[in-house]
Protein backbone atom coordinates (compact mmCIF):
# COMPACT_ATOMS: atom_id res chain seq x y z
CA UNK A 1 0.00 0.00 0.00
CA UNK A 2 2.47 2.35 0.70
CA UNK A 3 4.83 1.49 -1.69
CA UNK A 4 2.05 2.22 -4.52
CA UNK A 5 1.43 5.08 -2.84
CA UNK A 6 4.70 6.78 -2.93
CA UNK A 7 5.02 5.17 -6.61
CA UNK A 8 1.92 7.05 -7.13
CA UNK A 9 3.54 10.42 -5.33
CA UNK A 10 6.51 10.15 -7.64
CA UNK A 11 4.37 10.04 -10.95
CA UNK A 12 2.24 12.65 -9.80
CA UNK A 13 5.13 15.09 -9.01
CA UNK A 14 6.79 14.17 -12.54
CA UNK A 15 3.55 14.91 -14.36
CA UNK A 16 3.32 18.01 -12.13
CA UNK A 17 6.73 18.97 -13.10
CA UNK A 18 6.56 18.17 -16.22
CA UNK A 19 3.17 20.08 -17.34
CA UNK A 20 4.78 23.06 -15.52
CA UNK A 21 7.74 22.94 -17.60
CA UNK A 22 5.49 22.77 -20.49
CA UNK A 23 3.51 25.56 -19.65
CA UNK A 24 6.53 27.77 -18.95
CA UNK A 25 7.72 27.47 -22.77
CA UNK A 26 4.13 28.82 -23.54
CA UNK A 27 4.30 31.64 -21.57
CA UNK A 28 3.29 31.89 -18.37
CA UNK A 29 1.48 35.57 -18.45
CA UNK A 30 0.03 34.68 -22.08
CA UNK A 31 -1.87 31.56 -20.61
CA UNK A 32 -3.13 33.41 -17.55
CA UNK A 33 -5.07 35.83 -20.12
CA UNK A 34 -6.89 33.25 -21.18
CA UNK A 35 -9.22 32.27 -18.39
CA UNK A 36 -10.24 35.89 -17.25
CA UNK A 37 -10.86 36.88 -20.59
CA UNK A 38 -13.51 34.17 -21.17
CA UNK A 39 -14.94 34.73 -17.94
CA UNK A 40 -15.12 38.36 -18.82
CA UNK A 41 -16.52 37.87 -22.20
CA UNK A 42 -19.09 35.73 -20.95
CA UNK A 43 -20.09 38.12 -18.26
CA UNK A 44 -20.45 40.61 -20.75
CA UNK A 45 -22.98 37.52 -23.08
CA UNK A 46 -25.05 37.53 -19.43
CA UNK A 47 -24.92 41.68 -19.55
CA UNK A 48 -26.24 41.51 -22.86
CA UNK A 49 -29.16 39.12 -22.50
CA UNK A 50 -30.01 40.57 -19.14
CA UNK A 51 -31.17 43.88 -21.40
CA UNK A 52 -32.44 41.59 -24.31
CA UNK A 53 -34.75 39.64 -21.74
CA UNK A 54 -35.77 42.94 -20.76
CA UNK A 55 -36.70 44.05 -24.35
CA UNK A 56 -38.38 40.31 -25.03
CA UNK A 57 -40.40 40.89 -22.01
CA UNK A 58 -42.02 44.34 -23.31
CA UNK A 59 -41.77 45.93 -19.44
CA UNK A 60 -38.58 47.42 -19.36
CA UNK A 61 -37.12 47.54 -15.72
CA UNK A 62 -34.22 50.74 -16.97
CA UNK A 63 -32.69 51.39 -13.29
CA UNK A 64 -32.40 47.80 -12.03
CA UNK A 65 -31.51 45.81 -14.72
CA UNK A 66 -31.03 48.38 -18.34
CA UNK A 67 -28.56 50.34 -17.04
CA UNK A 68 -26.01 48.53 -14.95
CA UNK A 69 -26.01 45.68 -17.24
CA UNK A 70 -25.01 48.03 -20.04
CA UNK A 71 -22.50 49.72 -17.62
CA UNK A 72 -20.91 46.42 -17.71
CA UNK A 73 -20.68 46.46 -20.77
CA UNK A 74 -19.05 49.52 -21.84
CA UNK A 75 -16.78 49.16 -19.01
CA UNK A 76 -15.28 45.51 -20.25
CA UNK A 77 -15.58 46.82 -23.64
CA UNK A 78 -12.96 49.06 -22.78
CA UNK A 79 -10.33 46.48 -21.63
CA UNK A 80 -11.82 44.16 -24.85
CA UNK A 81 -8.63 44.42 -26.74
CA UNK A 82 -5.84 44.25 -23.79
CA UNK A 83 -7.27 40.90 -23.25
CA UNK A 84 -5.25 38.93 -26.52
CA UNK A 85 -1.37 39.17 -26.07
CA UNK A 86 0.22 38.26 -28.62
CA UNK A 87 1.14 34.45 -27.97
CA UNK A 88 -2.27 33.30 -25.85
CA UNK A 89 -3.69 31.89 -28.79
CA UNK A 90 -3.69 27.96 -29.58
CA UNK A 91 -0.08 27.81 -29.29
CA UNK A 92 -0.32 28.11 -25.72
CA UNK A 93 -1.95 24.53 -25.98
CA UNK A 94 -4.44 25.63 -23.49
CA UNK A 95 -7.94 25.22 -25.13
CA UNK A 96 -9.33 28.37 -26.63
CA UNK A 97 -11.65 29.44 -29.02
CA UNK A 98 -8.99 32.42 -30.45
CA UNK A 99 -8.03 32.02 -33.52
CA UNK A 100 -4.19 32.22 -34.42
CA UNK A 101 -6.13 34.40 -37.41
CA UNK A 102 -6.41 37.22 -33.89
CA UNK A 103 -2.56 38.03 -34.90
CA UNK A 104 -1.95 37.36 -38.10
CA UNK A 105 -4.38 40.00 -39.27
CA UNK A 106 -4.15 42.39 -35.93
CA UNK A 107 -5.22 45.32 -37.77
CA UNK A 108 -8.81 44.27 -38.56
CA UNK A 109 -9.17 42.52 -35.37
CA UNK A 110 -8.40 45.43 -33.75
CA UNK A 111 -10.67 47.59 -35.88
CA UNK A 112 -13.75 45.16 -34.97
CA UNK A 113 -12.66 45.70 -31.21
CA UNK A 114 -12.72 49.55 -31.80
CA UNK A 115 -16.04 48.80 -33.59
CA UNK A 116 -17.57 47.35 -30.17
CA UNK A 117 -16.31 49.87 -27.78
CA UNK A 118 -18.00 52.16 -29.60
CA UNK A 119 -21.24 50.29 -29.50
CA UNK A 120 -20.98 49.90 -26.13
CA UNK A 121 -20.44 53.37 -25.76
CA UNK A 122 -23.84 54.34 -27.21
CA UNK A 123 -25.31 51.79 -25.89
CA UNK A 124 -24.85 53.14 -22.61
CA UNK A 125 -25.99 56.47 -23.64
CA UNK A 126 -29.35 55.05 -25.45
CA UNK A 127 -29.61 52.98 -21.37
CA UNK A 128 -29.25 56.49 -19.81
CA UNK A 129 -31.85 58.03 -22.41
CA UNK A 130 -34.66 55.21 -21.29
CA UNK A 131 -35.67 55.25 -25.31
CA UNK A 132 -37.33 51.89 -25.55
CA UNK A 133 -37.21 51.55 -29.46
CA UNK A 134 -33.44 53.01 -29.47
CA UNK A 135 -32.92 50.18 -26.97
CA UNK A 136 -33.47 47.70 -29.44
CA UNK A 137 -32.03 48.82 -32.70
CA UNK A 138 -28.61 49.38 -30.23
CA UNK A 139 -28.72 45.64 -28.79
CA UNK A 140 -28.76 44.89 -32.34
CA UNK A 141 -25.84 46.96 -33.61
CA UNK A 142 -24.02 45.67 -30.60
CA UNK A 143 -24.76 42.47 -31.11
CA UNK A 144 -23.73 42.64 -34.49
CA UNK A 145 -20.43 44.27 -33.76
CA UNK A 146 -19.79 41.14 -31.49
CA UNK A 147 -20.80 38.76 -34.33
CA UNK A 148 -18.55 40.52 -36.58
CA UNK A 149 -15.53 39.65 -34.68
CA UNK A 150 -16.44 35.94 -33.84
CA UNK A 151 -17.29 35.06 -37.11
CA UNK A 152 -13.50 35.29 -38.16
CA UNK A 153 -11.86 35.40 -35.24
CA UNK A 154 -13.44 32.53 -32.95
CA UNK A 155 -13.47 28.56 -33.98
CA UNK A 156 -16.71 27.24 -35.20
CA UNK A 157 -15.57 24.48 -32.01
CA UNK A 158 -17.29 26.83 -30.34
CA UNK A 159 -20.29 25.83 -30.73
CA UNK A 160 -20.26 21.90 -30.77
CA UNK A 161 -18.45 21.89 -27.53
CA UNK A 162 -19.64 23.03 -23.56
CA UNK A 163 -17.12 25.47 -22.47
CA UNK A 164 -15.57 24.98 -19.20
CA UNK A 165 -17.23 26.24 -15.82
CA UNK B 1 -44.76 -22.72 -55.61
CA UNK B 2 -42.71 -20.62 -58.55
CA UNK B 3 -46.08 -21.40 -60.68
CA UNK B 4 -48.26 -19.90 -57.66
CA UNK B 5 -45.69 -16.73 -57.35
CA UNK B 6 -46.16 -16.49 -61.78
CA UNK B 7 -49.86 -16.56 -61.74
CA UNK B 8 -49.83 -14.19 -58.69
CA UNK B 9 -48.24 -11.62 -60.67
CA UNK B 10 -49.82 -12.19 -63.87
CA UNK B 11 -53.07 -11.21 -62.24
CA UNK B 12 -51.48 -8.22 -60.60
CA UNK B 13 -50.39 -7.05 -64.05
CA UNK B 14 -53.82 -8.09 -65.11
CA UNK B 15 -56.16 -6.39 -62.41
CA UNK B 16 -54.02 -3.74 -59.94
CA UNK B 17 -55.26 -0.27 -59.24
CA UNK B 18 -54.09 2.85 -57.59
CA UNK B 19 -55.07 2.87 -53.93
CA UNK B 20 -54.27 6.17 -51.86
CA UNK B 21 -52.35 5.69 -49.12
CA UNK B 22 -51.32 8.96 -47.52
CA UNK B 23 -53.11 12.15 -47.72
CA UNK B 24 -52.51 15.37 -48.53
CA UNK B 25 -51.32 16.78 -45.21
CA UNK B 26 -49.15 13.90 -44.49
CA UNK B 27 -47.02 14.64 -47.75
CA UNK B 28 -47.38 18.16 -47.16
CA UNK B 29 -45.56 17.68 -43.51
CA UNK B 30 -43.19 15.36 -44.48
CA UNK B 31 -41.79 17.26 -47.13
CA UNK B 32 -41.76 20.83 -45.13
CA UNK B 33 -39.81 19.05 -42.70
CA UNK B 34 -36.90 18.01 -45.23
CA UNK B 35 -37.27 21.38 -46.52
CA UNK B 36 -36.99 23.01 -42.42
CA UNK B 37 -34.59 20.70 -41.08
CA UNK B 38 -32.28 21.63 -44.12
CA UNK B 39 -32.63 25.29 -43.74
CA UNK B 40 -32.41 24.60 -40.16
CA UNK B 41 -29.22 23.01 -40.47
CA UNK B 42 -27.57 25.30 -43.26
CA UNK B 43 -28.53 28.34 -41.18
CA UNK B 44 -27.52 27.03 -37.48
CA UNK B 45 -24.03 26.03 -38.90
CA UNK B 46 -23.43 28.92 -40.95
CA UNK B 47 -24.65 30.76 -37.53
CA UNK B 48 -27.42 32.78 -39.68
CA UNK B 49 -29.59 32.63 -36.18
CA UNK B 50 -32.07 35.18 -37.97
CA UNK B 51 -33.35 32.97 -40.14
CA UNK B 52 -32.20 29.87 -38.35
CA UNK B 53 -35.43 31.19 -35.78
CA UNK B 54 -38.06 31.80 -38.39
CA UNK B 55 -37.36 27.79 -40.22
CA UNK B 56 -37.52 26.87 -35.96
CA UNK B 57 -40.60 28.39 -35.70
CA UNK B 58 -41.81 26.24 -39.17
CA UNK B 59 -40.74 23.04 -37.45
CA UNK B 60 -42.00 23.29 -34.55
CA UNK B 61 -45.50 24.14 -36.51
CA UNK B 62 -44.83 20.95 -38.76
CA UNK B 63 -44.11 18.68 -35.84
CA UNK B 64 -47.34 20.09 -33.69
CA UNK B 65 -49.22 19.64 -37.00
CA UNK B 66 -48.22 16.12 -37.57
CA UNK B 67 -48.69 15.12 -34.07
CA UNK B 68 -52.01 16.94 -34.18
CA UNK B 69 -52.54 14.86 -37.40
CA UNK B 70 -51.67 11.76 -35.56
CA UNK B 71 -54.77 11.65 -33.45
CA UNK B 72 -57.69 12.84 -35.76
CA UNK B 73 -56.15 12.35 -39.18
CA UNK B 74 -56.59 10.05 -42.04
CA UNK B 75 -56.27 6.01 -41.14
CA UNK B 76 -52.57 5.81 -42.35
CA UNK B 77 -51.77 9.39 -40.38
CA UNK B 78 -53.00 8.28 -36.86
CA UNK B 79 -50.67 6.42 -34.26
CA UNK B 80 -53.33 3.86 -33.12
CA UNK B 81 -52.97 2.88 -36.82
CA UNK B 82 -49.30 1.98 -36.59
CA UNK B 83 -47.28 2.14 -34.12
CA UNK B 84 -47.79 -1.85 -33.16
CA UNK B 85 -46.70 -3.32 -29.79
CA UNK B 86 -43.11 -5.59 -29.23
CA UNK B 87 -44.15 -8.97 -30.80
CA UNK B 88 -45.57 -6.95 -33.85
CA UNK B 89 -42.57 -5.24 -34.41
CA UNK B 90 -40.59 -8.45 -33.74
CA UNK B 91 -42.81 -10.64 -35.95
CA UNK B 92 -41.85 -8.05 -38.88
CA UNK B 93 -38.07 -7.74 -38.47
CA UNK B 94 -37.93 -11.55 -38.12
CA UNK B 95 -39.69 -11.24 -41.97
CA UNK B 96 -36.93 -8.47 -43.64
CA UNK B 97 -34.58 -10.10 -44.87
CA UNK B 98 -37.25 -11.72 -47.17
CA UNK B 99 -38.36 -10.12 -50.50
CA UNK B 100 -42.09 -11.62 -50.99
CA UNK B 101 -43.28 -9.79 -47.82
CA UNK B 102 -46.57 -8.06 -48.66
CA UNK B 103 -46.26 -4.67 -49.08
CA UNK B 104 -47.50 -2.64 -46.05
CA UNK B 105 -50.20 -0.15 -46.88
CA UNK B 106 -49.03 2.45 -44.05
CA UNK B 107 -46.62 2.61 -42.01
CA UNK B 108 -44.51 -0.75 -41.18
CA UNK B 109 -44.36 -1.98 -37.75
CA UNK B 110 -40.82 -1.43 -37.92
CA UNK B 111 -40.84 1.51 -39.42
CA UNK B 112 -43.28 2.66 -37.01
CA UNK B 113 -40.54 3.35 -34.23
CA UNK B 114 -38.60 5.19 -36.32
CA UNK B 115 -41.18 7.60 -37.12
CA UNK B 116 -41.89 8.03 -33.44
CA UNK B 117 -38.00 8.63 -32.93
CA UNK B 118 -37.92 11.01 -36.01
CA UNK B 119 -40.94 13.26 -34.16
CA UNK B 120 -39.83 13.07 -30.39
CA UNK B 121 -35.92 13.72 -31.80
CA UNK B 122 -37.42 17.26 -33.69
CA UNK B 123 -39.31 17.94 -30.70
CA UNK B 124 -36.85 17.22 -28.19
CA UNK B 125 -33.86 19.36 -30.55
CA UNK B 126 -36.57 22.41 -31.42
CA UNK B 127 -37.33 22.45 -27.73
CA UNK B 128 -33.97 22.76 -26.51
CA UNK B 129 -33.67 25.23 -29.26
CA UNK B 130 -36.09 27.47 -27.69
CA UNK B 131 -34.43 27.77 -24.55
CA UNK B 132 -30.79 28.59 -25.84
CA UNK B 133 -28.54 31.18 -25.38
CA UNK B 134 -26.85 32.93 -28.35
CA UNK B 135 -23.68 33.63 -27.13
CA UNK B 136 -24.14 37.38 -29.22
CA UNK B 137 -27.13 37.72 -27.44
CA UNK B 138 -28.75 38.44 -31.04
CA UNK B 139 -30.90 36.06 -31.17
CA UNK B 140 -31.57 33.92 -28.34
CA UNK B 141 -34.39 31.53 -28.04
CA UNK B 142 -37.83 33.17 -27.68
CA UNK B 143 -38.24 31.21 -24.05
CA UNK B 144 -34.64 31.89 -22.97
CA UNK B 145 -35.81 34.96 -20.71
CA UNK B 146 -36.98 31.83 -18.67
CA UNK B 147 -33.47 30.74 -17.94
CA UNK B 148 -29.86 31.79 -16.86
CA UNK B 149 -27.34 32.90 -19.50
CA UNK B 150 -25.36 29.99 -18.34
CA UNK B 151 -27.80 27.69 -18.48
CA UNK B 152 -29.14 28.84 -21.62
CA UNK B 153 -25.62 28.18 -23.18
CA UNK B 154 -25.42 24.55 -22.06
CA UNK B 155 -28.87 24.04 -23.61
CA UNK B 156 -27.82 25.48 -26.98
CA UNK B 157 -25.01 22.67 -26.51
CA UNK B 158 -27.44 19.90 -25.94
CA UNK B 159 -29.25 21.50 -29.06
CA UNK B 160 -26.21 20.61 -30.90
CA UNK B 161 -25.66 17.28 -29.57
CA UNK B 162 -29.24 16.42 -29.73
CA UNK B 163 -29.25 17.59 -33.58
CA UNK B 164 -26.54 15.40 -34.58
CA UNK B 165 -28.26 12.54 -33.31
CA UNK B 166 -31.13 13.24 -35.19
CA UNK B 167 -28.46 13.72 -38.35
CA UNK B 168 -28.05 10.12 -37.46
CA UNK B 169 -31.25 9.06 -37.54
CA UNK B 170 -32.41 10.49 -40.50
CA UNK B 171 -29.71 8.55 -42.16
CA UNK B 172 -31.21 5.48 -41.00
CA UNK B 173 -34.46 6.30 -42.03
CA UNK B 174 -33.19 7.75 -45.64
CA UNK B 175 -30.76 3.93 -46.24
CA UNK B 176 -34.06 1.76 -44.99
CA UNK B 177 -36.23 3.63 -47.82
CA UNK B 178 -32.78 3.10 -50.36
CA UNK B 179 -32.94 -0.78 -48.39
CA UNK B 180 -36.88 -1.42 -49.64
CA UNK B 181 -36.20 0.41 -53.23
CA UNK B 182 -32.57 -2.14 -54.38
CA UNK B 183 -33.64 -5.47 -52.04
CA UNK B 184 -37.38 -5.73 -51.24
CA UNK B 185 -38.42 -3.68 -54.54
CA UNK B 186 -40.96 -1.67 -53.05
CA UNK B 187 -40.93 2.43 -54.02
CA UNK B 188 -41.66 4.04 -50.93
CA UNK B 189 -40.95 7.73 -52.31
CA UNK B 190 -43.57 7.37 -55.24
CA UNK B 191 -46.36 7.44 -52.55
CA UNK B 192 -44.67 9.83 -50.47
CA UNK B 193 -45.05 12.14 -53.51
CA UNK B 194 -48.15 11.54 -55.26
CA UNK B 195 -50.10 9.85 -52.46
CA UNK B 196 -50.87 6.09 -54.09
CA UNK B 197 -49.52 2.89 -54.44
CA UNK B 198 -50.31 0.23 -56.72
CA UNK B 199 -52.00 -3.12 -55.59
CA UNK B 200 -53.42 -6.31 -57.07
CA UNK B 201 -56.94 -6.33 -56.72
CA UNK B 202 -56.83 -9.24 -54.13
CA UNK B 203 -55.29 -6.93 -51.52
CA UNK B 204 -56.90 -3.97 -52.67
CA UNK B 205 -59.82 -4.75 -50.68
CA UNK B 206 -58.54 -4.75 -47.24
CA UNK B 207 -56.12 -1.64 -48.06
CA UNK B 208 -58.56 0.89 -48.00
CA UNK B 209 -57.95 4.11 -46.26
CA UNK B 210 -60.50 6.34 -44.33
CA UNK B 211 -59.49 10.13 -45.36
CA UNK B 212 -59.56 13.04 -43.01
CA UNK B 213 -61.71 15.95 -43.97
CA UNK B 214 -59.33 19.23 -44.88
CA UNK B 215 -61.38 20.81 -42.26
CA UNK B 216 -59.88 19.40 -39.73
CA UNK B 217 -56.27 20.28 -40.85
CA UNK B 218 -57.38 23.84 -41.23
CA UNK B 219 -58.84 23.88 -37.79
CA UNK B 220 -55.58 22.67 -36.14
CA UNK B 221 -53.54 25.09 -38.23
CA UNK B 222 -55.31 27.65 -36.84
CA UNK B 223 -54.86 26.22 -33.07
CA UNK B 224 -51.46 25.56 -33.55
CA UNK B 225 -50.15 28.85 -35.49
CA UNK B 226 -51.33 30.39 -32.63
CA UNK B 227 -49.19 28.55 -29.57
CA UNK B 228 -46.28 28.62 -32.11
CA UNK B 229 -47.20 32.59 -32.11
CA UNK B 230 -47.38 32.63 -28.03
CA UNK B 231 -44.09 30.81 -27.97
CA UNK B 232 -42.31 32.63 -30.17
CA UNK B 233 -43.15 35.60 -28.49
CA UNK B 234 -42.04 34.09 -24.60
CA UNK B 235 -45.63 34.28 -23.97
CA UNK B 236 -45.05 37.89 -23.08
CA UNK B 237 -48.07 39.42 -25.03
Amino acid sequence: MSALGIRRLAVAVCVTFGLAVLEAAAGPAEIAQIKPRQDKLRDMGGAQKAINDEIKKGRIDWDNTVIPNAQTIKDRSAYLLNWFPKGSGPETGKKTYALPAIWQKNDDFVKLGKAVQGEAAKLNQVALSKDGNALKAQMEALGKACKACHDSYRSPDYEKENEDE
Amino acid sequence: MASAEAGRMESALADSTDLRVWDLPVRLLHWLLVIGIGVCWWTGVHNELEYHLWSGYAILWIVLMRLYWGLVGSSTARFVNFVRGPKAILDYASTLHRRDTPHAHGHNALGAISIILMLSLVLAVVVLGLFAVDVDGLYSGPLSLYVTFKQGRHLAHSHYYWFNILLWVIGLHLAAVIFYFLYKRQNLIGPMIHGKRRVDAAEAADADMMIAPLWRFVIGAVIITAIVYAVSVGFYF
